[in-house]
């Protein structure tokens, strides 16, 4: 038996599917978090029955008729796929709207139950319903539940499995029209309204009208204040990522990292002398180190995605879209483009993603194209090191990164909306503004284990076969012998990355391990500490004093042989260029044309090139009083990444002076 | 420069906003004051789109909405018990 449940966005739906299948799908207090649907079986402890309830979370809509893309999908599932039964979700607190959806879905002839969601909220708000007199007008059985509060949940699965098969009646009928017949349809859903108006008359009784000034509006004058707003949002994101990268995250890391160390020590000691260096190097140095180096940034990515969490349940991210809308506007872009960006700080798969609420094509192409250069938690870190090793810890390097990143993200939409031209029609903004409330703990710590979860799966799988083959192809070289101490140029892996190092020489890093770290860095950003680790057989980066002593050979920053000015550039060059293959694929998905993928991935590469070129050359003059090597081949690379965009938008210029000649 | 400051600096000079009024005889949600409630009169966009999803919401002609607060160019408005965060472009296309 199949259940989907529908109901306006917010209203808790991909809350109550995670408590009743036990998933752990990606929840947020702001309309739109679920944009695509997503499927579970009921867990046993909820339902005795027989046969298994597969449940269908679909992203949430304001009607039947689609607005934005993800409510399409809704529609497209319960007209095509014929679910056995509905559960519609429906904001207790918010009844006059959301029934709207409801009289919609009670006409299909599939049965509904409604749920009627965030009940617990209703006593604090002194609104009483009578649920019987609800029931009976909808002719549909209605549930009081509360996703958060784990209440009602097994009431409401048995009598939707009761329902499978009824007979659905609907208790406000439209009368059939021409499809093309626009103004007998606004007349059906007006009647629709009416009718809905009349029934919460009669079912509802509330002591405090909800246009009524509360401690929300307070809040929001400050949080969305002309001249706080910014300043508020910055504060905030500051907080996060110090947090995450200088104080906590760095404390638990030194911990971890400890733990590590003392894998490999008694791993080395189990193997004892038995195995052949070959393989015990590999073992030891390729999977122990490699991926090692990869966890002791574990914590750091906890931290970060913990805060992350509390923010999205907050309902603070609504606002933020609301406070930036006007200066995004004037790129080109829409507030909503606030919130894929800072999802992307956590990862940019999910953010790319995030991008599908956003209705106008060219906004949403934008902010998919520029949504990956925040800095996200697999880059983490590559910053973390750098920071670390070249810069003493500073936490100006990781925080500097964000703001890079932003004056990024302004000028290439400010680039793209020279190339596309300004949109015909203005792009509206419009957003329900969820309401505030204190931020779960026991859920932001459930989304921080699930992500940590998947964050170790993948050192343990991706990240492992990555490490393990750059140390294969390191130890060997073509012939398949054992590369030589002091001849590691001739190994397969110096013979692939080499050709590469040399495009990388302008930017101050010509050097085949350098490069073949920046190489496996697409298939996961991870890689670039985990290959770096292997090429140059560090194992412990957080600790870098600890490194010292155990090599007596100078520090991490010596073996890397790069200048700080060069490191900034490589950290750069790792941040700013296209993301991981995942990411690109996301793009692929939202932007849905090929000729917006390439032109972002050739944009992306182009931004990380000239911003690692001009911080190596720029910073070499400053510190040396002359250019770095490649000065000359470098800028010839950048004057011709530059002529392509500027002559795309002297062809688009050209074009719409011909129109208006053609006009005039 | 921008709509939104020529917007003010006409706000700025009542004789103009008479002018305008008598030219007109409408006005948007962006001269509506805070928590009175208006009647929408109009929906003035050539966007059918956003003209049915605010449909969907409940935003329409006969309608009452009420601007909750003003901020940072953008409205707080109360439509059908629920808030929504508006820019001034979609505020100048309700007329009340």
């Amino acid at each position: 038996m199949r259940i989907a449940l529908t109901g306006n966005p917010n209203s808790g739906k991909t809350t109550l599917f995670n408590a009743i299948t036990g998933k752990i799908e990606h929840v947020g207090n702001w309309p739109g978090v679920t944009i695509a649907k997503q499927e579970g079986d009921i867990k046993k402890s909820l339902y005795r029955g027989v046969e298994i309830i597969r449940v269908v979370d679909l992203p949430g809509a304001y009607s039947i008729s689609p607005f934005s893309s993800e409510e399409s999908i809704t529609r497209d599932f319960v007209l095509n796929e014929k679910p056995d039964v509905i559960i519609n979700i429906v904001d207790a607190t918010n009844l006059s709207r959301s029934l709207f959806f409801t009289t919609q879905l009670l006409e299909l002839g599939i049965p509904v139950v409604v749920a009627l969601n965030k009940s617990d909220l209703l006593e604090s708000k002194n609104i009483k319903i009578d649920l019987d007199e609800l029931s009976k007008r909808l002719s549909c059985p209605v549930v009081k539940t509360s996703s958060t509060e784990n209440m009602g949940l097994a009431e409401l699965l048995k009598t939707a499995a009761n329902r499978s098969g009824d007979e659905q009646t609907a208790p406000f009928k439209s009368k059939p029209f021409a499809v093309k017949d626009q103004e007998s349809a606004e007349k059906i859903e007006r009647e629709r309204f009416v009718f809905v108006e009349e029934l919460v008359r009669e079912v509802e009784n509330r002591t405090v009208a909800s246009h009524k000034q509360t401690r929300q509006d307070a809040i929001d004058r400050i949080v969305a204040n002309k001249i706080l707003g910014i300043p508020i949002f910055a504060a905030v994101i500051y907080v996060i990522f110090s947090l995450s990268q200088t104080y906590v995250g760095p404390l638990l890391a030194d911990i971890l990292v400890g733990w590590i160390d003392a894998l490999y020590e008694f791993a080395a000691e189990l193997m004892g002398g038995d195995l052949s260096p070959v393989l015990s190097s590999l073992f030891l140095d390729g999977i122990i180190g490699g991926v090692g180096a990869v966890m002791g940034f574990l914590p750091l990515i906890m931290v970060l995605f913990f805060m992350l969490a509390l923010l999205e349940d907050s309902g603070y991210m609504a606002r933020v879209a609301m406070v930036m809308d006007r200066y995004l506007k004037k790129v080109g872009l829409s507030g909503k483009s606030i919130i894929p960006m800072v999802i992307g700080t956590g990862c940019a798969i999910p953010g790319v993603m995030a991008t599908r609420t956003i209705r106008d094509d060219r906004q949403r192409r934008t902010t998919a194209m520029l949504t990956p250069f925040m800095p996200c938690g697999a880059k983490l870190p590559i910053i973390a090191l750098f920071a670390g090793v070249f810069f003493g810890d500073a936490a100006w390097v990781g925080t500097s990164m964000y703001f890079v990143a932003i004056a990024i993200i302004i000028i290439g939409a400010l680039m793209v909306r020279k190339i596309t031209g300004e949109s015909s029609s203005p792009a509206y903004f419009i957003m329900e503004l969820p309401e505030y409330r204190l931020p779960s703990i026991k859920r932001a710590l459930v989304s921080m284990f699930s992500r940590a979860k998947a964050f170790i799966v993948k050192a343990a799988t991706i990240i492992l076969v990555c490490n393990a083959a750059v140390h294969i192809m390191q130890t060997f070289d073509w012939n398949f012998q054992v590369v030589e101490e002091g001849m590691e140029g001739t190994s397969i892996l110096a013979g692939i990355a080499g050709p590469f190092a040399l495009l990388f020489i302008p930017l101050g890093f010509g050097v085949w391990q350098l490069a073949a770290a920046a190489i496996t860095g697409f298939i996961a950003k991870e890689n670039v500490v985990g290959t770096l680790a292997v090429v140059y057989g560090i194992t412990n980066f957080i600790d870098t004093e600890e490194f010292e002593l155990i090599s007596g050979a100078g520090d991490v920053a010596t073996v890397m042989g790069l200048t700080s000015v060069a490191a900034l550039a490589y950290l750069m060059f790792n941040l700013f260029t296209p993301p991981c293959f995942a990411a690109i694929g996301a793009m692929n998905a939202e932007m849905d044309s090929k000729k917006w993928l390439w032109a972002g991935i050739g944009f992306q590469f182009g931004v990380g090139y000239t911003v690692a070129y001009f911080v190596y050359q720029a910073g070499t003059l400053i510190t040396t009083g002359s250019f770095g090597s490649g000065v000359i081949p470098g800028l010839v690379a950048i004057l011709v990444f530059v002529a392509v965009i500027a002559s795309l938008i002297r062809s688009k210029e050209q074009k719409s002076e011909n129109r208006i000649k053609e006009a005039v | 420069m921008d709509l939104a400051l020529a917007n003010k600096l006409f706000k700025r000079s009542p004789a103009v906003k008479g002018f305008e009024l008598c030219k007109e005889g409408k006005i948007n949600l962006t001269d509506a004051k805070i928590n009175i409630p208006y009647m929408i009169k109009e929906i003035n966009t050539g966007d059918q789109a956003i003209k049915d999803f605010l449909f969907t919401l409940g935003c329409y002609e006969g309608e009452t909405v009420m601007v909750i607060s003003a901020l940072a160019q953008n409205l707080v408005i109360h439509v059908k018990g629920a808030r929504y965060s508006i820019d001034d472009d979609l505020a100048r296309a309700i007329v009340i």
